[in-house]
C-alpha cells in the first residue's frame, strides 16, 4: 500500500495532520495521542499513521474512541458563566492561545490486507512520535465495507497499490447508506455489499422514531436499482411503504434497458390463505387450548387429509375425516369443532381454494409489499408463517434440482429472496408464542445455503428470538435508550464492540452503526435521503386537534338557550333549522 | 523587584506622608529617566517594618554616673519601612499622562536615593487599562511570589481599589472571578479548604 496521500483528505489544509503518538494506552490495542486542536478529530474518527510490518509499509487505521483535556486553562477561571475564561485570562496576562491539549485514546483496526481483502492487525502499536492523520476520504470509501477489493482492484495508474484509486460508486451491487458521520456530508459515502447482508440477514435495530423505516426505506431503494434488480417481499404491518410505489417511474431507478422496478401491493382483501397450506403445528397455535386429545385427533385428521390428492379441502372435510376416524360421537372432535369453526372457517384469511401463486408475489425487480395493518397479530403472523414456509420450500426445491424432476409438482423459485420484516418482534417473538418463529428459525439459520435473506426491523431487540437476532450478520443500528434493548444487542450482535453500543444513546434520528459482516469494522454514518417520500412520520397530534376543535365549534349543531331563572327550559334547539 | 523604600518622617519632609497615604496596597511609582525617555515604575507597597535602634532598651540613660545632667547629641533614628513589590512600567507623554503601561518586569534597577511616590488613582487606572479597553492585571502571579505569605492580601487590596477605577458590569464580573479564584487559591494553600 502506497503512504497516505493527502491531496483528498477533507480536513485540514496540511493534509490532515492531525497529531502525535504519545505513548502506549490501556488496552494491547490502544494508545494515546496528544493533538493541539481537539476539534479537526471528533470521537469515532478513522486516522492513520504508517509502520512497517513485515518490511512492508502499511497504512494503518485506527478509531479514536476517548478524549481528555491534558492541559488548559483552571476551572476557577470558569466561575462566572458571564465571565468568558479568556477574559480571565487575558486580563491576568495569561496566554489563550494554543494553550489546550488534548489527550485522545484511539484503537487500532488494522491495515486494509488485499490478500484476506479486510483489515489485519499489525499487533504493534504506533511508537511514540509517530505522526498521525485523518485517513483520507478515498481510501475510507474502500476499506471500510466489506467489499472484497483486493490488490488487482486497487492498482493506481502507476502501477501501485493504493486503495485510494478505487471509484467505489462505479462498482454493482453495492447499497449506498450514507456517509460516514464523522466527515462532511457526502465526503466518505459508505456502500455496503448487497450480497453480503442478502445472504446472511439484515437486522436493523433503533427505537421508535429514530428511522428505522425510513433506512429500511433507503435500502430497498438501492435493492431496486438496475444493477441490483432484487427480489423483494416486505412484511409491512403498519402500512409504512406505500410511497415506494414512486420508484415505478423515477428516472433513478430506470436501467438502460428499460428496466424499471415493479412495485406491488397486497392488501388483506387479496392475501389469502389455503387450508391445506398449514401445518398441523399452525393450527394447533391459533386455536384455543386445545386438550392433548384433541392434539392428537387433530393432527391424524390433519395427516390424512394432506395425503390426499386434492388441496382444496377445508374444515368441512376435515372434520368428516376426523369422525370416520374417531366414530361420529367423539367428543375431542366435537370440541374440535367449534374451535376450528371459529379460528379458521369464520377468519375470512382462510380458504379452501385461493391461494396466491408465488410467482405473483416474487419476480426479480419486483417489491412486493404485503399491506397487513388491518389484520389482527395471529393473521399477520399467519401469513408471514404460510407464505415463508412456500417460498423457502420452493427455494429449497430449485437449489435442489427439483425443477428437473418430472413428479415434482410444487413450485420453483429460481432466484434469491430477500424478506423484509417490519416489527420483526412479531414475527420472530422473544417469546416463542408464534407459529412463524419456527420457519423464521430456519431461514436465518440456513437460508444463506438457499440464497434467502431475511432483514428483521424492530425497536424491542430484547422481545425478538435470540437465535433468529444472532444470525443477522449485518446490522444497522440506530438510537437505542432502553437498557434491556441495548443487553439484547450486546448479547446477540457479535459485531456490535463495545465502543459502538457506548454511541447507541447518543444517536439522533438518521444516524445510524452500521455493523457485521457487510463492513469490515463498524462505522458509524448518516442515513442518506430518501429517492421517495418517506411514509411513516408522526402524526401531527396537537395541529389535528386544534383542527378537529374548529371544526366543531364552526359547525355546532346542538345549542341550549340560557335558563334565566324562570325553570323553564327550551331545551335543546337545533341551530341548523331542521329540527 | 522587592525594594525596601523608607518613608519620610516628621524632620525629612514638612508633611511626611500620613498612614492612609503609605498604606497596606498603595501603589507608587518612580520616576526615571531612561536615554531622554520618561518612564514611571509602578510598584505596590506590600509590607512594611518599623526600625527602632532603642528596641529592647528602656531608654536613653545618663553615659556616666558622675554627669548631673543629661545633655543629648540625639539623633532621631526611628523610622518606618515599606517593602515595594515592582508592577511594571509605563511610558510617560509630554502632557504627564501615562501610555503603553507593560505588566512584564522592569528591565531598570532602581537607584538608591530614587524617590517614590504615591500614585495617584488615574495613573493606576491607566496602568491597567489596555489600549483595546480591557482590564489587565498581568504581573498577578510575580506579585503572588515576590510579597510571599502577604501577596493574596496585597492582590486583594489592589483588586479593591480597582472596582472603584473600573465601575463596568464586565471588569467588575472579571475582578469577581478573580478576587474568588485568589480567596480560594491561599486558603487551599493555607489548608482551611480542599
Amino acid at each position: 500500500m502506497s503512504t497516505p496521500h493527502t491531496s483528498s483528505t477533507s480536513s485540514g489544509s496540511d493534509g490532515g495532520l492531525i497529531g502525535t503518538v504519545a505513548g502506549p494506552g490501556d488496552g494491547p490495542n490502544e494508545f494515546f495521542i496528544v493533538t493541539p486542536d481537539e476539534q479537526a478529530v471528533k470521537t469515532g474518527e478513522f486516522i492513520t499513521y504508517s509502520v512497517t510490518v513485515e518490511g512492508t509499509p502499511r497504512d494503518v487505521i485506527a478509531r479514536v474512541t476517548n478524549r481528555e483535556q491534558a492541559r488548559g486553562l483552571p476551572e476557577t477561571f470558569m466561575a462566572d458563566p458571564h465571565v468568558a475564561p479568556e477574559a480571565v485570562a487575558g486580563t491576568l496576562g495569561v496566554p489563550t492561545e494554543d494553550i489546550d491539549l488534548y489527550r485522545l485514546e484511539a484503537i487500532v483496526i488494522g491495515f486494509y490486507d488485499t490478500d484476506m481483502q479486510t483489515f489485519s492487525n499489525p499487533r504493534q502499536l504506533p511508537r511514540s512520535g509517530t505522526k498521525l492523520r485523518t485517513a483520507p476520504d478515498a481510501m475510507l470509501e474502500t476499506v471500510l465495507p466489506n467489499l472484497g477489493i483486493g490488490a488487482e482492484d486497487a492498482r493506481n495508474e502507476s502501477g501501485e497499490v493504493d486503495m485510494g484509486s478505487v471509484d467505489v460508486a462505479t462498482r454493482d451491487g453495492l447499497a449506498h447508506m450514507g456517509w460516514l458521520l464523522n466527515r462532511e456530508a457526502g465526503a466518505v459515502d459508505v456502500h455496503v455489499p448487497i450480497d453480503e447482508f442478502a445472504a446472511t440477514h439484515l437486522a436493523i435495530l433503533a427505537s421508535t422514531g429514530s428511522g428505522k423505516s425510513y433506512t429500511a426505506g433507503v435500502l430497498m431503494e438501492e435493492m431496486m436499482k438496475p444493477d441490483v434488480r432484487a427480489s423483494l417481499l416486505v412484511f409491512d404491518p403498519h402500512g409504512e411503504y406505500g410511497s415506494l410505489s414512486e420508484m415505478r417511474g423515477g428516472g433513478r431507478f430506470a436501467g438502460e434497458d428499460g428496466y424499471r422496478p415493479e412495485v406491488e401491493y397486497f392488501n388483506p382483501e387479496n392475501l389469502r390463505i389455503r387450508i391445506s397450506e398449514l401445518s398441523v403445528g399452525d393450527v394447533m397455535a391459533i386455536l384455543d387450548n386445545p386438550s392433548d386429545r384433541m392434539q392428537e385427533r387433530l393432527a391424524g385428521g390433519w395427516r390424512a387429509m394432506q395425503q390426499r390428492e386434492s388441496r382444496t379441502w377445508g374444515v368441512d372435510e376435515l372434520l368428516d375425516e376426523m369422525r370416520n376416524q374417531y366414530g361420529p360421537d367423539d367428543a375431542s372432535v366435537g370440541a374440535l369443532e367449534w374451535r376450528l369453526r371459529r379460528s379458521i372457517q369464520r377468519n375470512e384469511l382462510f380458504t379452501t381454494d385461493v391461494n396466491v401463486p408465488l410467482d405473483d408475489l416474487v419476480a426479480p425487480g419486483r417489491c412486493t409489499v404485503l399491506q397487513m395493518d388491518t389484520l389482527s397479530r395471529r393473521d399477520q403472523q399467519m401469513i408471514a408463517t404460510v407464505l415463508l414456509r412456500r417460498l423457502y420450500q420452493a427455494r429449497l426445491a430449485a437449489v435442489r434440482g427439483r425443477g428437473d424432476d418430472p413428479d415434482f409438482n410444487g413450485d420453483i423459485i429460481d432466484f434469491p429472496l430477500f424478506s423484509l420484516f417490519e416489527e420483526g418482534h412479531r414475527f420472530a417473538p422473544a417469546t416463542g408464542a408464534a407459529p412463524s418463529l419456527g420457519i423464521m428459525r430456519t431461514i436465518t439459520s440456513e437460508g444463506r445455503k438457499f440464497g434467502f435473506g431475511l432483514g428483521i426491523i424492530s425497536q424491542r431487540p430484547s422481545k425478538i428470538d435470540q437465535d433468529v437476532l444472532s444470525q443477522c450478520g449485518t446490522q444497522v443500528t440506530m438510537k437505542i435508550q432502553n437498557p434491556t434493548d441495548q443487553k439484547a444487542i450486546e448479547s446477540s450482535v457479535e459485531a456490535a464492540g463495545e465502543d459502538v453500543l457506548r454511541e447507541l444513546p447518543g444517536l439522533t434520528p438518521g444516524q445510524a452503526v452500521v455493523s457485521g459482516d457487510a463492513m469490515n469494522t463498524p462505522a458509524l454514518i448518516h442515513v442518506r435521503q430518501r429517492h421517495t417520500q418517506h411514509g411513516a412520520d408522526s402524526i401531527p397530534a396537537t395541529e389535528r386537534w386544534r383542527a378537529a376543535n374548529e371544526q366543531r365549534r364552526e359547525h355546532p349543531t346542538r345549542s341550549e338557550d340560557a335558563d334565566m331563572g324562570g325553570g323553564d327550559s327550551t331545551g335543546e334547539v337545533d341551530l341548523l333549522g331542521d329540527g | 523587584m522587592d525594594y525596601t523604600v523608607e518613608i519620610y518622617n516628621e524632620t525629612d519632609r514638612e508633611r511626611a506622608p500620613s498612614p492612609d497615604e503609605c498604606g497596606f496596597g498603595q501603589p507608587v511609582f518612580i520616576e526615571k529617566t531612561i536615554q531622554g525617555d520618561e518612564y514611571i515604575v509602578m510598584g505596590v507597597i506590600y509590607d512594611t517594618q518599623l526600625v527602632d535602634p532603642d528596641q529592647g532598651r528602656s531608654g536613653p540613660r545618663l553615659a556616666q554616673g558622675d554627669q548631673p545632667q543629661f545633655t543629648p547629641g540625639y539623633v532621631e533614628e526611628r523610622t518606618k519601612f515599606a517593602g515595594v513589590a515592582l508592577l511594571g512600567v509605563a511610558e510617560v507623554t509630554k502632557d504627564a499622562t501615562i501610555e503603553n503601561p507593560s505588566h512584564q518586569m522592569p528591565r531598570w534597577t532602581l537607584a538608591v536615593e530614587d524617590i517614590v511616590e504615591q500614585c495617584p488613582d488615574g495613573v493606576t487606572r491607566e496602568f491597567h487599562n489596555t489600549e483595546d479597553g480591557r482590564l489587565q492585571l498581568a504581573y498577578i502571579e510575580r506579585l503572588l511570589d515576590v510579597a510571599g505569605p502577604l501577596g493574596a492580601e496585597v492582590t486583594l487590596a489592589l483588586v479593591e481599589r480597582l472596582r472603584e477605577s473600573f465601575p463596568a458590569e464586565e471588569h467588575q464580573r472579571v475582578l469577581n472571578v478573580i478576587e474568588k479564584d485568589i480567596r480560594w487559591q491561599s486558603s487551599v494553600d493555607r489548608g482551611v479548604m480542599r
